[in-house]
């Protein structure tokens, strides 16, 4: 193993309020792959910052080689060969690949007054050759997959030729077969020796890629750990600072309960074809995929977010033509989006705001004026119901963790009081102590006869809450799997099944 | 779908409804184009061989539908056709150079043109008349080298004329303020400055204060009561144009000022008659918009049939006050 | 105070409120008139026209579009009261709701074209202030159309309330709008429903929201009150002027601006936006009493809207960190 190239000691940086770095240490060795994980708030993205100069550190010490860096701002950090790749890309949807690599550094004509494009797409070439991936550097980089967006990204952060490269949480939107794709890239970087910091909320992966681990928890530093020496459960254990419950869903028996929703036949574009299902009220129903299977799109068009074709969606016994969202609501059906912040909440609003918008109309009386009271009442209970962690109802929702913003959502269709919940990738960006508690009110609320429709890319999250899985391949439905059967790898045979 | 079809018929329909009871408003107002542009047909559209083009600084003004009428009227008695167009507001430079190239595109007999900026339409207009093209410049903006002629009120000498009158009205001594209408066209400077100019010559009569209001009458009415709250001893208020005037009217009522202050004005409508008629406006000085517009087409085509014309026309200016104001040579130079 | 000074809108508040007192201060002191009772009056009545503008303008903006049409849309609508009026003999009262029913139609085709043709807000109120001001023109043949048959026309706006001098009606007029808009936007369905487009329009959309709907209602509330701005401007010149109109808009959005209202929609205040409207009123009164030359005016007031919106960025940007 080669010697230390960065050391950092003793960092730290606060915000108005709060501590967000309490005497902090890390290191990283020449040609490693080092995996940074924590819970959110636990400090590792505000770490990263001082790294990269995002932020200025209020005390402590930076080395590189062991000599002290200076980092004052963003420059800094790109000339000591230290880069970063977001979680939100960097990336100019409109200009192409070889203009988002070289911007600001673009290639000119002798005389200094054209651009030499054709330069400039040989030498991107180039980089994705070495790559090792298919990109023509022509293309506009809006038309990419994100995975492919990240490659333009990481050809980039080479043609910087950097020491040290950041990627923060870089396989949330990835398929396995792209996370693979990833890692070859990511070995391939670490045999130039170049080091690699690898922030992650997925810890199995990480036995796979990284050498060695270091945990944050709260804004201080835990432990840096080989990974070999290290099981998942540990590194859960050192995240949270104590045992985690894991939930164990009661049985669902009730064969005979009432079918509460029947979709029969959907049609909705390419991504939804002939879907027909039931589900019970009390039970959760799972739907597995891989990323692109349809099953958001099917839930969608359920919930009338988007036009579906043809078919028939029976709620409650009664056929219902869904022509928009509003439709959907008043026939009891409440849809909790995979991405909350573009589709699930008015972030700029506050929380009370945001429980109270889907059912107004109870909160205004006959010269429909709002009677805040009775919806802050209402707020308050939901917020002591789902133990929504903040100093004040009338704090806006952008303020929030990602946990706490779920729960808001959440909060906003009990208040509804929907009979059928559909949960897209309920934990997304939320840490292991706020999925157990969303797992666990998922629960509740399907013993208090409610129907719970669960989408997740997850498997062990599907196999851990629901009571039946129905499992999507290219839009159409592959396989059903009830409990006794549910199992990562019938689940998985399913996914992968293409229907001709 | 079928609410798009349905947004497209409301707004069609609105436009027709509004359309129809312009008919009804004005007997003038009959063109269907929402537009700024008027024909008055007196030949057939597709011939030009008696097309007269008239580019004016101002549209929506009733001074500028009125020379708009002598315009048509004299072009109807000779057998020519004209277009009349003009940019919304008084400022718009831009807009009236492409309105005077469409014009020429359309191979007029004869120009005529108000100009709001002079060297923005200089070139044109000296191509124009390097084609053979006769120039006529009216009301304002057009000089010497760009047109063959040019009819239009001289400004100088009317600002001057109610200079004369202010000082009558307040025995050569007293406070007077200035409201203008533009710092930009040639026309309304000039009205200013001849009143001042005039005025220097009272020794006794002090301008406390020259303020400007684009000729919108709301701003002159806020213009007004606040020249007033600063100098409340002001003796009498000189506006430059018809919405200055009237605007300033309304903000002395507002302020119940009529009587404290006097107020004297410039053109002509309908409010600014019947104020002057009620004595609550001291007198204004009227251009002959109708004779402008009425000269201009005579000169152009004058110019057009080869005849020889004098390089400049007073349109002339007359005082007017309650006294006057029906008198048979005042009169007809008085307009809504 | 303490929580007052916590929320940012609050804040913006205090400092438009302070900007206020300041500018005002500043002119009593210039010029002790300024501050006189009659001077103040004329300050609120100049307030009116673009007050009243400003509050329906504020919707569309805290929705996250613009309505550019208001300023050519009072102007119809009280052309079009007038000609009900004047050329159809209808009674005064049924003339000036016509005007606001015209107001509110043109304001809800805005709407209709923004939400079912999928016009951007700007192009679609473009479109109308283009319509609005030729059809004005068309109706009234290019003439002012004069209310003078009513007697009491000019007295709706420039009439002394209760008998008190210088307390002109049409203060009243703006201090209802004023009430009614902060009712509707702080204590009903539609101010809540405002805020939640301008903040996420597709989460408001999922929430079971009909968005198209409210969308209509709000941008026939901002044409609404340009109407009722349109009754106020015609009574103070006991005419409707056919060419005015162009340029309210401008101004009428600079107050809003001021007033906390973020273009990029999700937040505002109505007590903002009428503060706004009489800074702009404050200052222009204060300039033309110090008889600064007009040319100067316009940069001074363009100058005092870029720094109230500096300040609060100033504060965001603090805030983010």
């Amino acid at each position: 193993m080669a010697g230390e190239l960065i050391r950092m000691e003793h960092i730290e940086k606060s915000f108005p309020g709060v501590k967000a770095l309490d005497d902090v240490r890390f290191e990283l060795r020449a040609g490693e792959v080092h995996a940074l994980v924590g819970e959110n708030g636990a400090g590792k993205s505000t770490l990263m910052k001082v790294l990269t100069g995002v932020y200025p550190k209020d005390k402590g010490t930076i080395y590189m080689n062991g000599q002290e860096l200076t980092i004052k701002g963003v420059r800094d950090a790109q000339e000591a060969g230290i880069v970063m790749i977001h979680q939100e890309l960097n990336l100019m949807n409109h200009l192409s690949a070889a203009e988002n690599i070289f911007i600001g550094r673009e290639f000119k004509k002798s005389g200094n007054l054209f651009l030499d494009k054709a330069k400039q797409n040989k030498e991107a070439k180039a980089l994705f050759e070495k790559l090792n991936v298919d990109i023509d550097p022509t293309v506009r980089v809006g038309e990419l997959t994100v995975a492919k967006q990240q490659m333009v990204e990481i050809a980039k952060a080479i043609s910087f030729d950097f020491k040290v490269l950041i990627m923060d949480e870089p396989t949330a939107a990835l398929t396995d077969n792209e996370i693979e794709d990833l890692f070859r890239v990511i070995r391939m970087l670490k045999a130039e020796g170049r080091s690699v910091i690898h922030i992650s909320h997925r810890l199995e992966e990480l036995q796979d890629i990284a050498d060695r681990i270091t945990v944050m928890r709260d804004g201080a530093y835990v432990d840096t750990k080989n990974i070999e020496d290290v099981t998942v459960d540990q590194i859960i254990k050192m995240m949270v600072g104590r045992e985690i419950f894991v939930t164990k869903q009661k049985d669902f028996e009730d064969v005979n309960a009432p079918v509460t929703l029947e979709v029969k036949n959907l049609n909705a574009g390419r991504m939804v074809q002939d879907v027909s299902f039931k589900a019970r009220a009390g039970e959760i129903l799972g739907f597995a995929g891989l990323v692109g299977a349809g099953r958001t799109e099917t839930m969608r068009a359920i919930f009338g977010a988007d036009r579906y074709e043809s078919g028939e969606i029976i709620i409650k016994g009664k056929a219902v033509k869904i022509t928009s969202p509003k439709v959907a609501v008043e026939n009891g059906i409440a849809y909790l989006s995979e991405d909350r912040k573009q589709y699930g909440l008015a972030l700029g609003l506050d929380i009370d705001q945001n429980i109270s918008m889907a059912d107004m109309r109870s909160f205004i009386n006959v010269f429909g004026i709002i009677n805040k009271k009775k919806s802050m009442e209402n707020s308050e209970q939901q917020r002591n119901a789902l133990q929504i962690k903040t100093p004040s109802l009338k704090q806006k929702v952008k303020n929030l963790s990602g946990g706490n913003q779920q729960k808001v959502v959440l909060a906003k269709w009990l208040t509804r009081n929907t009979d059928i919940l559909v949960f897209d990738e309920p934990t997304r960006g939320i840490d292991i102590g706020a999925k157990n508690e969303i797992y666990k009110l998922m629960n509740e609320l399907a013993d208090q006869g409610k129907t719970i429709i669960v989408i997740s890319s997850e498997l062990p999250e599907i196999i851990r809450t629901c009571h039946r899985v129905i499992v999507m391949c290219e839009g159409r439905i592959t396989g059903e799997v009830t409990k006794e059967e549910i199992d990562q790898d019938v689940i998985m045979g399913y996914a992968t099944r293409r229907l001709a | 779908m079928k609410k798009k079809i349905l947004a497209a018929i409301l707004m069609a329909a609105m436009v027709l409804s509004a359309v129809g009871c312009g008919g009804g408003a004005s007997e003038e107002a009959a063109a269907p184009e929402a537009g700024n542009a008027e024909t008055a047909e007196t030949g057939d559209t597709a011939s030009n061989d008696n097309y007269i083009a008239m580019v004016s600084l101002g549209f929506g003004h009733q001074f500028w539908q009125a020379v708009k009428q002598g315009a048509e009227e004299a072009a109807a008695e000779a057998g020519y056709r004209i277009t009349f167009e003009g940019p919304e507001t008084e400022t718009m430079v831009d807009k009236q150079v492409d309105m005077l190239k469409t014009a020429l595109q359309n191979n007029p007999k004869a120009v005529c043109m108000a100009a709001i900026d002079t060297e923005s339409v200089a070139t044109i207009l000296q191509e124009a008349k390097a084609e053979g093209i006769p120039v006529v410049g009216f009301d304002a903006g057009v000089g010497e080298e760009e047109s063959d002629s040019k009819c239009s009120t001289d400004n100088l000498a009317a600002g001057a004329m109610a200079a004369e009158h202010a000082a009558e009205l307040l025995g050569e001594k007293g406070k007077v303020a200035v409201i203008g209408h533009s710092q930009t066209t040639i026309d309304a400077v000039q009205r200013v400055d001849g009143f001042i100019e005039k005025i220097g010559e009272y020794p006794d009569i002090e301008i406390v204060d020259v303020q400007y209001g684009e000729g919108d009458q709301l701003k002159s009415a806020e213009i007004a009561k606040s020249m007033m709250t600063a100098n409340p001893d002001i003796d009498l208020i000189y506006t430059s144009n018809e919405g200055a005037c009237v605007g300033a009217y309304n903000g002395l009522k507002e302020g119940n000022l009529i009587g404290e202050v006097l107020l004297i004005g410039f053109d002509s409508s309908a409010a600014l008659k019947q104020a002057i008629r009620d004595g609550e406006i001291a007198g204004a000085i009227t251009q002959d918009p109708i004779g402008m517009g009425r000269k201009t087409i005579e000169i152009a085509i004058k110019l057009i049939n080869g005849e020889e014309v004098e390089s400049y026309y007073d349109t002339g200016c007359r005082w007017y006050d309650a006294t006057n104001m029906d008198d048979e040579d005042i009169a007809p130079l008085l307009y809504d | 105070m303490k929580s007052i000074l916590k929320s940012r809108e609050a804040s913006h508040k205090l400092i438009i409120v302070c900007a206020f007192i300041l500018i005002f201060g500043f002119f009593s002191v210039m010029n002790p008139s300024y501050a006189s009772y009659s001077n103040i009056m004329t300050i609120l009545l100049a307030t009116c026209v673009n007050g009243i503008l400003a509050l329906g303008v504020s919707f569309p903006v805290i929705t996250g579009g613009i309505d550019i049409s208001v300023g050519t849309v009072m102007t119809f609508s009280c052309v079009m009261s007038g000609t009900a009026f004047t050329v159809w003999g209808w009674n005064i009262w049924i003339a000036i709701l016509f005007g606001f029913f015209v107001g509110a139609l043109c304001g809800a085709i805005n709407g209709f074209a923004i939400t079912k043709m999928y016009l951007p807000p700007f192009i679609a109120t473009m479109a109308m202030q283009m319509i609005t001001k030729g059809l004005s023109l068309v109706v009234s043949g290019i003439k002012p159309v004069y209310f003078s048959e009513c007697s009491f026309y000019q007295k709706i706006a420039t009439g002394e309330f209760l008998g008190i001098p210088g307390f002109y009606n049409a203060i009243i007029i703006l201090i209802v709008v004023a009430v009614i808009c902060y009712i509707l936007f702080s204590h009903t369905l539609l101010g809540r429903y405002t805020l939640a487009i301008g903040s996420n329009q597709e989460a408001t959309r999922l929430s079971g929201i009909n968005v198209d709907k409210w969308k209509i209602i709000i941008y026939a509330l901002s044409g609404l009150l340009a109407g009722v701005a349109g009754l106020v401007m015609s009574s103070r010149l006991n005419s409707a002027q056919p060419s005015l109109g162009t340029g309210y808009e401008t101004e009428a959005i600079a107050a809003a601006v001021i007033g906390g209202n973020s273009l990029s929609g999700g937040e505002g205040s109505i007590v903002g936006t009428i503060i706004g409207a009489l800074i702009i009123s404050s200052l222009t009164n204060g300039l033309r009493i110090m008889a600064v030359p007009t040319e100067l005016q316009s940069a001074i007031v363009g100058l005092v809207l870029a720094l109230a919106v500096f300040l609060d960025q100033a504060k965001k940007m603090k805030a983010g960190r």
